[in-house]
């Protein structure tokens, strides 16, 4: 279904009739300071929609971020967003201790924690749930993000070590893989001459020592891949590599290898494969929040529905009809219950934006998900104190097939680029910010952002007569690139919102100054996506990203495997850069080395950095404890009605500390 | 009659098997998965969803273990709604449909046969034009126009209504939705009323019960009605089968929890299971309801015999 069609139509007819049906009313709606009511609902409630259906109440299923929301009011980890900065702040973890390199992280939990049937939550809980996210079984979506985890990502892929049967030995990585980077400190001897977690005053607690600590604590073993034909494939790339593993047993990775321990009740121990400043941050991501293994193990695939499911945040299912509603109320089982500021939180699952808003002017909803607003009602909007707008951590850009010709050609890609202008493209959108990093900006404090080439259209015309395909101007005035191979490329794109503008304007761009005309083609969103992925398509295709953690590696990282860009472009120099800028302690050479890595990528251009969006969402004046934060990742704990109308949000709130 | 029935319910089931192997083919046709998103997946990860949901099996085996499960009348487990079985599914989203779409007829028949027979029976008087007027309105203008400037008036303009959701049943929620929806099969229904009733009025058997001596009151309601119905009866069945399973549009803009909703959404996810069973569901009562319009039509109709 044309959704985005049937949306237009009804926006105009929308319009149509306000305009014609009451003109006096309209006005005075304008002028009014809220849009619609703002009577507070009768009980202390607060009724939201967060998007479409939930998948599933299971924090390792969905990886959408209306389903985050929704695992924030139900599931805690060890540590929680914080509502203004999104920075991770203590949760069913008290405090920790982060070793000096960033690649071991020592989490001592609250010994308060409950699960909503009363159960107490320690630490094995937390090693179970890890390793059931990363389990083949429960088939994770988001197990990617675990990678980091020493052993997690060959667990995961049911890969294989190697060990000689005579000596019991294992094979180690980094003997047998040239591009091996140094060892972490998680990953050499302990010596308790050299302090590996910097001193704490504060913290005096005891560093408690395990077997399976000083095992983690040895160098990284090689693994392969599990199945005979991929490591049969992978044994005869590599000489060397093969004759090492010639009479030698393959030993499966379990999920007890996995770098998660418990070293007492109340402690959770997590080893890295590599250093990762940024993990902190990360943890709070959903796939790390602690199911429980009870009813998991008891349930199946059916422990998350309302008639079994179990939950450990801030708030319990009272009643999911899906489709219809999910009523969460204050958990008392819940550590923190006693600042938990609703008592029931109603999540309606809507799908269209029009509908959102006409909810949200009668008073039946108290605020909506980002980007519900849609952009013809953003001049009406935008007067009103119930709007939120603000810088989201997420960006826009165009995706290029680097693998075919003419664009395999980075001159090809740059004059594209450079023959975009992204300023009046973002004056045009309205709701965007222009963009020539792969970093959103002003997203990551003390991040100095490379800039990108900017638009310069006699620049790229001249790139792409040194790539060989001169542009010649016209006697009109006009630009005309004869020996431009067109048919190679074309510009794909989903049939969704705003796109088909989108695109359209792009097109001409490149026809108004490289004189080619690159033909548009429309697709379904699951089409769309499956071309993207195989690099089924010759030329452009829009693409988006928001962030997973607060840190600019959750953009650049997208490179860094490189199967997950959907550009076919892969260069071990920028792996080698990021990995060193990773390694590196002190935050500010490490910003500035990642910023070193972000330059290299544009230069590259594999993309081409369309804007940086903002968030754009409304809630009622008399709901507080609700910020517009970059990721619009709200705890819900701090949500509160306010009934007294001189301390209402009258506009946006600050994001500042207080 | 009987033998009749039997062997419509006979057919009925390889008609379900086509439909559904068809639906089948296209499912497997089409590019995408369920769990495809903005983020691609590493490929790891996507083999062991892969598994994990029975998809890197042969086809056979696949198609095999979806026909095995539709005899049995089991439709499975849907792939995107973790946990969640088909059935349920259906079980929770058709009476909300249903309740929907059998007022909206409820309501299109009582007015659209009252405005079709008067317009019939005062042919070309202002009653007739009047009601074939608003007849042509109620067909040309769409529900997702309709239902929006429904909402407009009567929730946000005047704050009489909700503007959605579903309250259960009876509630007020459900007034503009069925008003909404009921627009166009009222008008059609004023249209086929009036064009049968015509058609009867100037039939032998009309002017025999007028020549008897019976009041008009009788005439019109004890043998033109019954007759003059006869299009609308065979119009009912289709309209009935399409309504009771949902309607995307008017489920869409007034946020219901119908199957219509569920449907869209299951093609839109690439949800095998539950693109299978709503199809199958669908076909189920399209077909039992031609049946049963074919047995109303010999009950109301002495010339139709089987």
């Amino acid at each position: 279904m044309g959704s985005d069609k049937f949306r237009q139509i009804l926006g105009l007819v929308l319009l149509a009739s306000l305009a014609c049906a009451n003109y006096s009313c309209t006005v005075s709606a304008s002028n009014e300071e809220f849009f619609g009511s703002t009577t507070p609902p009768s009980r202390n409630i607060f009724r939201y929609v967060t998007g479409d259906e939930p998948e599933s109440l299971d924090p390792a299923i969905s990886n959408g971020q209306p389903e985050a929301r929704l695992y924030m009011a139900l599931f805690e980890g060890l540590v929680e967003y914080s509502p203004k900065t999104l920075k991770p702040e203590p949760a069913l973890a008290e405090r920790w201790r982060v070793n000096s390199d960033s690649s071991e992280y020592t989490f001592h939990l609250r010994t308060t924690g409950r699960w909503s049937n009363g159960d107490p939550i320690d630490a094995n809980d937390f090693v179970y749930t890890f390793r059931r996210n990363l389990s083949k079984a429960t088939a994770s979506r988001n197990a990617y993000l675990m990678a980091y985890i020493k052993y997690a990502q060959a667990y995961n892929q049911q890969q294989v070590f190697v060990r000689d049967p005579k000596t019991g030995e294992f094979l180690l990585a980094r003997d047998l893989d040239a591009d091996f980077p140094p060892e972490p400190l998680s990953s050499s001897p302990i010596d308790p001459a050299k302090n590996e977690y910097p001193p704490d005053p504060k913290d005096t607690s005891p560093q408690l020592d395990s077997a399976f600590h000083q095992l983690m604590h040895t160098a990284t073993r090689l693994t392969l891949p599990g199945d005979q034909k991929s490591r049969n494939e992978r044994l005869e790339a590599n000489a060397k590599l093969k004759a090492a593993v010639a009479g030698k047993e393959f030993v499966p990775v379990k999920a007890e290898d996995i770098g998660v321990e418990a070293p007492d009740k109340y402690t959770v121990r997590i080893s890295l494969v590599q250093p990762a400043p940024f993990f902190l941050g990360l943890l709070a991501h959903q796939v790390f929040r602690v199911v429980p293994r009870k009813t998991v193990e008891q349930f199946g695939t059916k422990w998350a529905l309302a008639e079994h499911i179990v939950s450990c945040g801030p708030f319990k299912v009272k009643m999911w009809k899906p489709y219809d509603q999910l009523v969460l109320e204050r958990d008392p089982m819940y550590w923190d219950a006693a600042h938990v500021g609703l008592d029931e939180l109603y999540f309606y699952p809507v799908l269209d934006n029009s509908t959102v808003m006409n909810m949200y002017k009668v008073g039946e909803l108290d605020a909506m998900f980002n980007h519900a607003v849609p952009n013809a009602w953003l001049h009406i909007m935008r007067s009103k104190k119930d709007y939120m707008e603000r810088a989201e951590a997420a960006i826009d850009f165009l995706i290029i097939n680097t693998t075919k010709p003419p664009l395999d050609n980075p001159k090809v890609r740059r004059a594209f680029n450079a023959s975009i202008d992204k300023v009046a493209y973002a004056e045009w959108r309205r709701i965007v910010k222009p963009l020539t990093a792969f970093t959103p900006e002003g997203i990551f404090p003390g991040y100095e952002q490379p800039k990108g080439a900017a638009f310069n259209p006699a620049e790229a015309r001249k790139l792409l007569g040194e790539a060989g395909y001169p542009v010649i101007q016209n006697s009109d005035g006009s630009f005309s690139c004869p020996t431009f191979p067109v048919d190679q490329v074309e510009f794909i794109y989903n049939s969704q919102q705003a796109n088909k503008a989108v695109v359209e304007w792009m097109q001409a761009q490149w026809k108004q100054n490289l004189g080619i005309t690159v033909g548009l083609r429309n697709m379904e969103w699951k089409t769309f996506l499956e071309a993207k992925e195989k690099l089924d398509f010759k030329g452009f295709a829009r693409g988006s990203w928001g962030a997973d953690y607060m840190d600019p590696f959750t953009f650049l990282s997208l490179f860094y495997t490189g199967g997950e860009s959907g550009t076919g472009w892969q260069d071990p120099k920028y792996v080698t850069m990021l990995d060193e800028a990773n390694r590196t302690l002190d935050p500010k050479q490490r910003f500035h080395l990642l910023a070193k890595a972000e330059e290299y990528l544009i230069e590259n251009q594999p993309i081409i950095p369309l804007d940086s969006p903002s968030v754009n969402w409304m809630k009622k004046p008399y709901v507080k404890g609700m910020y517009p934060n970059p990721g619009s990742l709200y705890p819900w704990k701090y949500v509160y009605i306010e009934r007294d109308r001189a301390k209402w949000d009258y506009g946006t709130p600050s994001l500042d500390a207080e | 009659m009987l033998r009749f029935i039997v062997r419509r319910l006979l057919i009925t089931i390889p008609t379900i098997l086509v439909v559904i192997s068809i639906t089948w083919v296209l499912i497997k046709l089409a590019p995408g998965n369920f769990y495809s998103g903005e983020k691609p997946l590493p490929p790891a990860i996507e083999k062991n969803i892969r598994e994990k949901y029975g998809l890197d099996k042969p086809w056979y085996q696949q198609y095999g273990k979806t026909m095995w499960g539709i005899v049995r009348l089991d439709f499975g487990t849907s792939l995107k709604y973790q946990g969640q079985s088909v059935n349920t599914i259906i079980k929770r989203s058709l009476p909300v449909s249903a309740a929907v779409g059998i007022l909206a007829y409820l309501l299109a028949l009582v007015v659209g046969v009252t405005a079709g027979s008067i317009a019939a029976l005062k042919q070309n008087t202002k009653w007739d034009y009047g009601s074939m007027a608003l007849a042509m309105l109620g067909i040309s203008i769409p529900n997702f126009v309709l239902g929006p400037i429904l909402v407009l008036v009567f929730s946000l303009t005047l704050y009489w209504l909700p503007p959605s959701r579903w309250e259960g049943f009876p509630s007020w929620n459900l007034v503009l939705p069925v008003l909404t929806l009921s627009a166009i099969y009222m008008a059609y229904i004023a249209r086929l009323t009036r064009a049968g009733m015509l058609e009867v009025l100037r039939s032998d058997y009309i002017r025999t019960a007028r020549a008897k001596g019976l009041s008009e009151r009788d005439v019109v309601i004890r043998h033109a009605l019954r007759g003059g119905l006869m299009p609308v009866i065979s119009y009912t069945g289709p309209a009935l089968a399409f309504l009771l399973t949902g309607t995307v549009v008017v489920e869409r803009i007034f946020a219901l929890p119908g199957l219509g909703n569920y449907f869209i959404q299951a093609s839109l996810n690439r949800d095998e299971p539950l693109i299978i069973g709503i199809v199958a569901f669908i076909a189920i009562v399209l077909l039992l309801m031609n049946l049963l319009v074919d047995i109303v039509y010999a009950y109301l109709d002495p010339r139709v015999r089987y």
